[in-house]
């Protein structure tokens, strides 16, 4: 059982509050994700779970137990770095027994849960390497490995697969969503990565300057998210944003669709519009649309859609699907009816 | 790029010799222009003196008029036989030890106290590196005031404490360990800057890593500093070596040599039977017989510790 609670935190580096006030739940066994743009805190409280950074203010709890003041090895947490941070003049046998042998356990007990760890994460031929010797994937494992083998309460990730590249990084995230569901610990894990973040989580939590923009599984946050932020931040390609004389006829300040709710229609359209350009990707085109008054829209249609510019065409958003938002960038409801 | 397909026989492809390489792409006229002065100039003032001080070594020459008394060994049969150089010899093994086993561990010390940029830190690395700034001469002269049983600081000691005043650099007995004292005073803060430049350049998640891991502060130092300091370590103790080997000016101040010749270096005793006493050619035996342990050590250190390391 391993849960985590930061309760009214709040980190400030000298003058620079970095992190006002955050208070989350994270339960057990979940795989709980921090996204957000760069710079909004994400490492910074990952790094106050693990005890690298003090907390400024509030409390941190692992278990119900208070570790606010705990030293990294105290809380039973483990960490997996970007950079992977192997120790280069140790071979990989010693850098993941590293933590065992600090922890003083004797030859024996390192030598197999090193061979265990190993074998699970398809190392065991590498042993002896340094990790000089290692590409990017196999480096990351050797990080893996590292955390796994001190069998930690919590994991934490900060953009562990960041330096692969696109292949590695599909194979190994679905390699740590099977680590996650072996294990059954509780993993938290930074990452800009949109499609990462959807895959792995079962709860996301998006950050903005410090903040918690809102808390949820990733369908939520898609299908519902509760402000302008959210909704610009969660979705590739990026929802579209209509302000002006269009929203404030529909009583919001802002409306909102995602490319995939607008529809394209031969007859009454709601908008129509001229395509700028068009990217085919073959499963999906994504359609550059300037609607007149409104301005550019993205459109997301299914196969190849075959314009590449300068086709007029109409268009219709999903009533169902679009969202509103007011001054302040919160949810409200769309008032079709006052259209 | 594209690669096109060379028409010509497959004899044309060859990869052409490298000196024909080098006379298309224009290397051959910049070998032509730059070699020659720089080979002129370490001939003129590295190869020549070394040769000429072999050469000189087997002649008593008292630096006037012309070389022509050949004694063959006899300059070096002198040296072997002559226990003030046994002496200055063991005094270097002395300087070089010191340098080592007390100079290098006091500057990993204080390098890893210090190494971390705050302004405390800062003012602290200025004090340890000022000695090394001040000219050895200056050094030796601050140091003989404070040894000085008339009127130097220790003579103040002995005033208030009431004791007979305390002449610690005629003392034979102790008078060396003084030598060796400034010596490391003098030099640790050059040692201190390398390994805090070397610190300062373990990348700080390494360190971060060794804390999740469950390393103490010590043992983070042990596992992971140190070993990705190696390379600094290495350098550091080739330096000592050669210092220590080469000590001169700190000595003459201080003892001079005294008392009874028994805090000579070997520099300082080339310097003081060489030079001072006009035997010119003996010197040059001292001072190739210098350049051989200077050399022997460096390249014997070179082997057993950096090249099977695999760094520097
Ligand atoms: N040691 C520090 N001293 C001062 N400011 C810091 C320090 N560490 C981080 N910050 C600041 O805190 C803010 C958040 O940094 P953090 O590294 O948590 O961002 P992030 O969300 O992880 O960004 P990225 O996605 O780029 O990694 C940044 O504005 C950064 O400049
Ligand atoms: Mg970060």
């Amino acid at each position: 059982m391993a849960t985590l609670e930061f309760k009214h935190v709040n980190k400030t580096f000298g003058a620079v509050e970095v992190i006002p006030d955050v208070s989350l739940f994270i339960p057990h066994g979940s795989f709980t994700v921090f996204v957000g743009p760069s710079g909004c805190g994400k490492s910074t409280l990952l790094r106050l779970a693990a005890g690298l950074e003090e907390i400024s203010e509030g409390t941190l709890e692992i278990d119900g137990a208070d570790v606010t003041f705990a030293r990294p090895i105290e809380r039973g947490i483990a960490m997996v770095f970007q950079s992977y941070a192997l120790y280069p003049h140790m071979n990989v046998a010693q850098n993941i027994g590293f933590g065992l042998k600090m922890a003083g356990k004797p030859k024996a007990e390192i030598t197999r849960k090193v061979q265990a760890a190993a074998e699970t994460l398809q190392l065991d031929a590498l042993l002896e390497r340094k990790p000089g010797e290692l590409s990017g994937g196999q480096r990351q494992r050797v990080a893996i490995g590292r955390a796994i083998v001190r069998e930690p309460k919590v994991f934490l990730f900060d953009e562990p697969l960041s330096n692969l590249d696109a292949a590695l990084r599909t194979q190994m995230r679905v390699e740590l969503a099977q680590l996650h569901k072996r294990l059954g610990a509780t993993m938290i894990y930074v990452t800009h990565d949109q499609v990462e973040a959807m895959t792995l989580a079962d709860q996301i939590v998006v950050l903005n300057k410090g903040r918690i923009e809102q808390v949820g599984s990733p369908l939520e946050l898609y299908n519902h998210p509760q402000t302008l932020f959210v909704a610009g931040f969660i979705g590739s390609p990026k929802m579209n944003f209509i302000t002006g004389e269009y929203a404030s006829r529909l009583g919001v300040a802002t409306f909102g669709v995602r490319p995939e709710h607008v529809e394209i229609v031969t007859s009454s359209p709601h908008w129509t519009g001229t395509v700028q350009f068009s990217e085919r990707l073959g499963s999906d085109t994504y359609l550059h649309v300037d609607v007149p008054e409104i301005g550019r829209l993205t459109v997301r249609a299914v196969g190849d859609a075959a314009l590449t510019g300068g086709e007029t065409i109409g268009l219709a958003p999903q009533a169902a699907a679009s969202h509103g938002f007011d001054a302040d960038g919160q949810s409200c409801p769309v008032r079709w009816n006052a259209h | 790029m594209t690669l096109t397909t060379p028409a010509g026989p497959p004899a044309a492809r060859r990869r052409p010799s490298g000196f024909a390489r080098m006379r298309t792409d224009g290397s051959l006229t910049a070998l032509i222009l730059f070699l020659p002065p720089a080979v002129l100039l370490f001939t003129l003032f590295v190869i020549w003196p070394i040769f000429s001080a072999v050469d000189l070594s087997f002649y008593k020459w008292n630096g006037y008029g012309d070389v022509t008394n050949f004694v063959g060994l006899r300059n070096y049969e002198i040296l072997v036989k002559n226990s003030i150089f046994h002496q200055s010899l063991f005094n270097s093994l002395k300087l070089l030890l010191a340098s080592i086993f007390l100079q290098i561990p006091l500057a990993l010390v204080l390098a890893l106290l210090l190494y971390r940029k705050t302004s405390a830190n800062t003012a602290f690395r200025l004090i340890f590196f000022a000695p090394y700034i001040l000219a050895e001469i200056a050094t030796g002269l601050i140091w003989s005031f404070i040894f000085d049983g008339d009127y130097g600081i220790s003579a103040m000691v002995a005033n208030k404490l009431g004791t007979e005043p305390f002449y610690i650099l005629a003392d034979k007995q102790w008078a060396f360990w003084t030598i060796i004292i400034v010596v490391v005073w003098k030099y640790f803060g050059y040692h201190m800057m390398i390994f805090i430049a070397a610190l300062q350049a373990v990348p700080s998640d390494l360190v971060e890593a060794a804390e999740i891991d469950g390393a103490s502060s010590l043992k983070t130092i042990w596992y992971v500093k140190l070993p990705m300091i190696m390379h600094a370590i290495k350098l550091s103790v080739l330096f000592a070596i050669t210092g220590a080997l080469q000590v001169f000016d700190i000595i003459i101040p201080l003892t001079n040599g005294g008392p009874s010749n028994s805090t000579h270096s070997i520099v300082s005793y080339l310097y003081t039977f060489g030079l001072a006493r006009m035997n010119v050619g003996f010197g040059a035996a001292v001072g190739v017989v210098l350049f051989a342990l200077c050399v022997g050590t460096a390249f014997t250190y070179k082997r057993m510790a950096i090249d099977k390391g695999g760094q520097l």
